[in-house]
Order: structure tokens, then C-alpha cells, then sequence
């Protein structure tokens, strides 16, 4: 199963159980009212990961893309059994159990396999599906490679941090394993033969398999312990009567098998009719949803950066009195602060992190922590903007009666924003760009749709270069458009 | 006898550990030309600013119309502000704004004077300073000599009741000097208060009532420009009107 252990999300995961742990629950055994809430709502939120058919992926259903795949139908399974609808939310796997924690879900199905590791944060239910390892490779190869043995001195690929990637290096020898984050770029390499093979899931592989005339599976024969191929659905740690319910679905889809009967044959079906029409163009819908967020985020970041860039600024100049040096430290130390530290980190922080106070969605917290982080860079700008306008100005403004705040406002601000116009506009430009940082919470931006195309097409490279093209095309807009706008603020 | 508009009593000012006025003490009446005369570096500028507390005095009062500036807030400083306008060296003109804008801006935000009476009064005073034929240029395409004569217009756009002027013609070309020292002498005609830093010898003898001589931090001599020019007293105007004068 899916198990990365990417060190940050570990941290962050830790860090916001220590936050949990120190707020009360009202999740005890004795008092838990877990399932009864999420009956009172009557939705249950699952979260998910996407890019991991069959288990889940994205399929276009009547001209909509859906999330769909056998975690889906497991997931909706267990919420009919309780009574309530099923809400499923796409973000990033690493998220996903910081996501539980924090009540931004109720539930995470996404091929997690329970690990010891994982059950300190949260509850799983029964295993619902018990999976194996098969190696994909080349269908020109088929005679060559048997299993996990037949890679001396050849290259196999395992998504990084991964079971499929840990086991691969310790049970062979003389192989190189070779980690990427996505299994559609994995499956790209391995065609254009920079790599022999691909560890990874029997299901996704005969997914790969089927959709792909031009690759073979054969099995791993890796030696591993059931609960390293098993998968579960995980709950908030303590919510025993929710895990209790959910038991009971699982119990009976291991009874009834069926999730080999109906929901695996299910979900290929959905990969069949996704994988029929594999040209980018029958993807405009997507890649439009993908500006139209890329957008959204990157102009409500520039107008409310501006205006804390303005507040920021402000503040660094201000002089004298106690207030006014305290405000002057603060907003000191706000900006060195957020410029020393990724905006990746900021983004998580305000998604998980504010989360835990009051729940914002995806898009809104994208918008604040970026917003947050460009405040921070156009203040310095602004700072600068303000410092190079004369002080006979100031002077001129003040012995006409202006009040300081009007002076600011009317004179030296006008002034200084049109000498820091073309920082401000790259600004802009650089946040068109970096806004794709917000993909890792699942806010369906550029970089976040063109993955959902990859795995969907199972296409490495098209996606990428449809985007590529279309940020050009919206950065360059833009630097043309901010250069008629500096042009005509050039009147004197 | 009139009640003196402007009252500065024993002024004192530092920067760090130099001290630039030591102590003052004058004053000046409603109508009063006033020409400030004194060697570079002298205080004249740092004296002027004081007056309107774009510089804030060490110690000492400055009383305009009966209020020490020196206590108030900053809110009735800045109302006071606009009942002195001043006009400076290097113009300050606002570069992003046309002429008229240049004007109309402190009567519309301060006063709260709606557009077309602003204009209105903008261009009457483009009138009085010969060039309402350019309120729609910018101050960049205006030469020195009308950029300061736009540059009085504003300070006379707030109505105020004394001018300070800081060596309005030192950045002027010669041939220039002329048209702003016609305009500022209109104004003293008109009965307009007025204290001026001027190496203006001409202007200070035909137009002032009296001529303040700065020098190292004190007002060495306050006497009519006739007194001062033909029998100065002390030995340091002396040596500055020969050194002028030559
Ligand atoms: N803001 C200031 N900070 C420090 N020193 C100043 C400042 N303004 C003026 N000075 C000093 O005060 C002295 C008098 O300057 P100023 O009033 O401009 O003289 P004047 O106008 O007579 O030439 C000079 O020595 C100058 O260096
Ligand atoms: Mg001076």
C-alpha cells in the first residue's frame, strides 16, 4: 500500500497531535459521540488521494469529472450502512491523515495500509482489501524479467517513500531502485527505457496493464507481511463508535468479496471509458477548472498582499513612542520570518494549522498563506518604493495643513507605487506561478489538475507541456498588460 | 497697536550636539514683510521651519495668533499649518499631478472644498501668478521660474495668513529671478504677511519692513532695510554685506 514517510509530514502530523492532545476531546470511549455527530450532519467526508487507480482516480462521468474507484465504492458503502451521504474531498496522500486529524474529513480510504506507525495518530477498521506486489515492465521485455531476481545491474522504479520502494532495495541485489513521486512519470520512464521495471500494487498494475498494449506484468514475489498489502479505512483516533459501524460494512464486503465481484470490475470499467479518448483537448474542462483557480488564487493574493504589504510597510516606518516601535519590531519580524521559511510550509501550516481553530477550506486557506507570504515581499518593496520618494514632498504636503495619514496617502504613496510598479507586476507574475504551491491541499489549480489528467490519460508528458504553455500564455498576458498600465502612469 | 501675529520667544534648536539657533526672540506683525538675510549655514532654513514646526524646537515658544504651536496636538498643528503657507527652495512641486492638481489637492482633502470650487480658485490663482495658460501641464515640463510661481500659487490655495518663503530664487536661473520676486512682491502689496529667506538684496531694500540678520545661531540685527543696509551695526553683517555687495 501507499506508505510514505515523507519526514515533514510526519512533523507536521506530530505537531498537530500535540496541539490536539493538548485541546480537550470530547472523543472518549465513554462518551463518544463520533458516529452520532456525523449522523446528525448526515454526511460522511472521506478523503482521498486521486491518483491511484483502480483504488481511486478521477473519471469523466456524463461530461463531469468524478472521483471514482473501489475505495469509492467502499467508502460509499459504509456510509449508506450508517444512514448518512457520502462527501468525498480529493487532496494530496501525505495530507490525508493530518486532514482526519484536524476534522477537515471524517474518514480516509485511499489504499492506506494500517501501519504500526499509523495506528499511533488514528484508528483503522478491518482490513477491507488484502493486496500483493507485481513488477510492470515492458511487453517487449516479457522473456527476460521473472520477478524481483531477474534486475541484476538493470534499474527498477518504486514511487518514492512507498512500501513497493523500501522493500525493493532491501530484497534484491545488485538492482538500483530508482524513486519518482508519481507512478504515471515511473511508467513514462520505463517506456523510454531509462528504466526496466515498476513495483507497484497488483491492481494498479493490471489497471496499467490492461489500458497499456505495450506493457506486461509479472509478479514480485516479494516476501512481505499481510498487513504491509492489506488497506483500511482510517478514523480520528478515539472515534470507537464510528470505527465500530464502519467494521460492520467491512466485515460484510470481505464476506461477500466484494470487492473482487463488483467493485474492482466497477472501477475498470471507469478506466476503460477514461483511458477511450486520451487527447488533451477532451481535457479542456479540467485544465480551464485549472486556470480558472490558478486565477482566483493568484488575484486575491495580489490585492489583499498588497494591502498587508502596505500595513507591513507602514508599520516598519513608523517612529517613536512605545506603540509605534513595538508595531515596528512585530511587523520587523514578520517579514524576516516568512521570508526565511518555504512558502510550502506556510501553506500547510495555514491549511492544518488554522484549521485547528477554525475550518477553512482548501482555497481559502490557500489564498491567506499566500496572501501572508506576498505581504511580506511588497512590504519591502513598498518600503523601498516610500524611502525613494524626496522628503521635499513630505514637506511640501505637511505645510499645506495634510495630516501625516494624508500625506501618505495622497502624495508619497502615488508616487512611490508607481516607482515599484514593475516589482509589484513581477510579483504578480511570480505568484501565477508559485500559486501552484497549493496543489499539496487539493485546490484544484493548474498543477493539481494536470496530474489528475496524467494519471487519468496515463500520459507522462502531454499534460505537462499543456501547461507549460498555458502559464506562458497567463504570465505573459499579464507582463503586457501591467506594461500598458506602466506605460501610461509614465506622463511626467 | 496690533496684536503680533507670529511670536517666537527664546527659540532654541539642536541637532545632536549642534546647536543651530541658540536664542530668539521676535516677532511679527499682520502685514509685515520680513526679509531673513545671513550666511549659509547660518540657521535661516532651520529658524523658517521652526515657525510652522516642520521642525520641532528644543526648547523656547513659537506662538502664531496667540497659540503655542509647541503645545499643541498634532491636530491643531496641522490646521495651523495651513494658515502658513511656505514655498521653498527646490519648488516640491507634486510630479504625478498636473498644475491644477498641484493646487486643488490640500483645498479638496483638507478643507474638504468640493472640485469645481477648487478649480475655480485654482485658476484664479493660476491667473494672479501669469500661467493659466499651463494647469493641464505637468511640473516637469515647466521651467524654473514657473514651477515656482505654481508652487506659491498652492501655498496661496489654503488662504493662509503668512507666507514663508525659503530662498524662493536661489535655484533659478538668472533671467528667471525676476518673474517670482514680481509675484512675491504683488503679494506684500496686497497686504500679505510674509517672512522671506533672501539673498534678494533688491527685494529685501524695496520691499521689507524690516531685515532680520542671522548668524550663528542668534538675530544679530532687527532693524528697516534703510538702517541695515546703509549703517549696519555689528561687525559680523559688516563682513557679510561686503562680501555680498562686492
Ligand atoms: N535635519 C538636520 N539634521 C542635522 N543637521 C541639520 C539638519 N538641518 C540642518 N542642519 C544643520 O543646521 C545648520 C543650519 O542649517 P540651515 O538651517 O539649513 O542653514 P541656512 O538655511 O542658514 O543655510 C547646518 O549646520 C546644517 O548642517
Ligand atoms: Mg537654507
Amino acid at each position: 500500500m501507499k506508505k510514505r514517510v515523507v519526514l515533514f509530514f510526519a512533523l507536521v502530523l506530530a505537531l498537530v497531535t500535540g496541539f490536539t492532545a493538548m485541546t480537550p476531546t470530547t472523543a472518549n470511549a465513554a462518551t463518544d459521540t463520533s458516529l452520532s455527530k456525523v449522523q446528525k450532519k448526515g454526511t460522511l467526508v472521506m478523503g482521498t488521494s486521486p491518483d491511484y487507480p483502480p483504488y481511486e482516480f478521477q473519471a469523466t462521468v456524463h461530461g463531469k469529472t468524478k472521483i471514482v474507484g473501489m475505495d469509492v465504492a467502499v467508502g460509499e458503502k459504509i456510509a449508506k450502512d450508517m444512514g448518512v451521504k457520502l462527501v468525498v474531498k480529493s487532496m494530496s496522500f501525505d495530507s490525508l491523515l493530518v486532514a482526519l486529524q484536524t476534522g477537515k474529513v471524517d474518514m480516509v480510504i485511499s489504499g492506506m495500509n494500517p501501519t504500526p506507525a499509523r495506528r499511533k495518530n488514528v484508528d483503522f477498521t478491518h482490513t477491507y482489501y488484502q493486496g500483493g506486489y507485481s513488477i510492470v515492465i515492458n511487453k517487449s521485455d516479457k522473456g527476460i524479467y521473472k520477478n524481483k531476481d531477474s534486475f541484476v545491474n538493470k534499474t527498477i522504479g518504486a514511487q518514492t517513500g512507498s512500501t513497493m520502494y523500501n522493500e525493493s532495495k532491501k530484497q534484491t541485489s545488485g538492482t538500483t531502485v530508482k524513486g519518482m513521486t508519481s507512478v504515471s512519470d515511473l511508467i513514462l520512464a520505463l517506456q523510454s527505457h531509462k528504466i526496466q521495471g515498476v513495483a507497484m500494487e497488483k491492481p494498479s498494475a493490471q489497471a496499467y496493464v490492461a489500458n497499456n498494449k505495450e506493457l506486461a506484468a509479472i509478479p514480485s514475489d516479494f516476501d512481505l507481511s499481510a498487513s504491509d498489502t492489506s488497506a483500511s479505512a482510517a478514523f480520528k483516533k478515539g472515534s470507537t463508535a464510528l470505527v465500530a459501524a464502519a467494521n460492520k460494512s467491512v466485515d460484510q464486503i470481505k464476506k461477500q468479496n466484494l470487492v473482487n465481484k463488483t467493485y474492482l470490475p466497477a472501477a475498470g470499467k471507469y478506466l476503460k471509458t477514461n483511458t477511450v479518448n486520451t487527447s488533451m483537448f477532451h481535457y479542456w474542462k479540467a485544465f480551464l477548472t485549472g486556470i480558472e483557480y490558478t486565477l482566483i488564487i493568484t488575484v486575491c493574493s495580489v490585492f489583499f498582499g498588497f494591502i498587508i504589504g502596505v500595513i507591513l510597510a507602514l508599520a516598519r516606518m513608523g517612529q517613536g513612542g512605545v506603540v509605534k516601535t513595538g508595531l515596528r519590531w512585530l511587523a520587523t519580524a514578520y517579514v524576516e520570518f516568512i521570508r526565511g521559511t518555504p512558502m510550502m510550509v506556510q501553506v500547510m501550516f495555514v491549511y492544518f494549522g488554522l484549521g485547528l481553530i477554525v475550518n477553512l477550506p482548501a482555497l481559502t486557506s490557500g489564498i491567506i498563506a499566500i496572501s501572508l507570504n506576498s505581504g511580506a515581499y511588497v512590504a519591502e518593496y513598498i518600503r523601498g518604493g516610500i524611502n525613494s520618494v524626496d522628503d521635499g514632498q513630505t514637506e511640501a504636503a505637511r505645510s499645506l495643513g495634510m495630516s501625516s495619514g494624508k500625506t501618505m496617502r495622497f502624495v508619497v504613496l502615488p508616487q512611490a507605487l508607481k516607482n515599484i510598479w514593475p516589482s509589484l507586476g513581477n510579483e504578480f507574475i511570480t505568484l501565477i506561478k508559485d500559486s501552484s504551491i497549493v496543489s499539496i491541499i487539493g485546490v484544484s489549480e493548474l498543477i493539481f489538475q494536470s496530474n489528475i489528467v496524467r494519471s487519468d490519460t496515463y500520459r507522462g508528458v502531454a499534460p505537462i507541456a499543456v501547461i507549460m504553455v498555458l502559464y506562458f500564455i497567463l504570465t505573459f498576458t499579464a507582463s503586457r498588460i501591467l506594461n500598458y498600465f506602466e506605460r501610461r502612469m509614465q506622463h511626467d | 497697536m496690533t496684536k503680533p501675529i507670529i511670536e517666537v520667544k527664546n527659540l532654541a534648536k539642536s541637532f545632536g550636539k549642534n546647536a543651530v539657533l541658540k536664542d530668539i526672540t521676535e516677532q511679527v506683525d499682520p502685514g509685515q514683510v520680513i526679509v531673513v538675510i545671513g550666511p549659509s549655514g547660518g540657521g535661516k532654513s532651520t529658524f523658517l521651519r521652526c515657525l510652522n514646526l516642520l521642525e520641532t524646537p528644543t526648547s523656547g515658544e513659537v506662538d502664531f495668533d496667540g497659540e503655542d504651536l509647541t503645545t499643541l496636538d498634532t491636530k491643531r498643528v496641522n490646521e495651523l499649518r495651513e494658515e502658513m503657507g511656505m514655498v521653498f527652495q527646490g519648488f516640491n512641486l507634486f510630479p504625478n499631478m498636473t498644475v491644477l492638481e498641484n493646487i486643488k489637492l490640500a483645498p479638496m482633502k483638507v478643507k474638504g472644498i468640493d472640485d469645481a470650487a477648487a478649480t475655480k480658485r485654482a485658476h484664479e490663482l493660476l491667473k494672479q501668478v501669469n500661467l493659466d495658460d499651463h494647469a493641464d501641464a505637468f511640473p516637469s515640463s515647466l521651467s524654473g521660474g514657473q514651477a515656482q510661481r505654481v508652487a506659491i500659487a498652492r501655498a496661496l490655495a489654503m488662504d493662509p495668513k503668512v507666507m514663508l518663503f525659503d530662498e524662493p530664487t536661489s535655484a533659478l536661473d538668472p533671467e528667471m529671478v525676476g518673474e517670482v520676486l514680481n509675484v512675491m512682491q504683488e503679494l506684500a502689496n496686497q497686504g500679505m504677511t510674509m517672512v522671506v529667506v533672501t539673498h534678494e538684496m533688491g527685494f529685501a531694500k524695496s520691499v521689507a519692513n524690516r531685515v532680520w540678520f542671522m548668524a550663528d545661531g542668534y538675530i544679530q540685527e532687527n532693524n528697516t532695510p534703510e538702517a541695515f543696509f546703509s549703517n549696519p551695526q555689528t561687525a559680523r553683517a559688516q563682513d557679510f554685506l561686503s562680501k555680498i555687495l562686492m
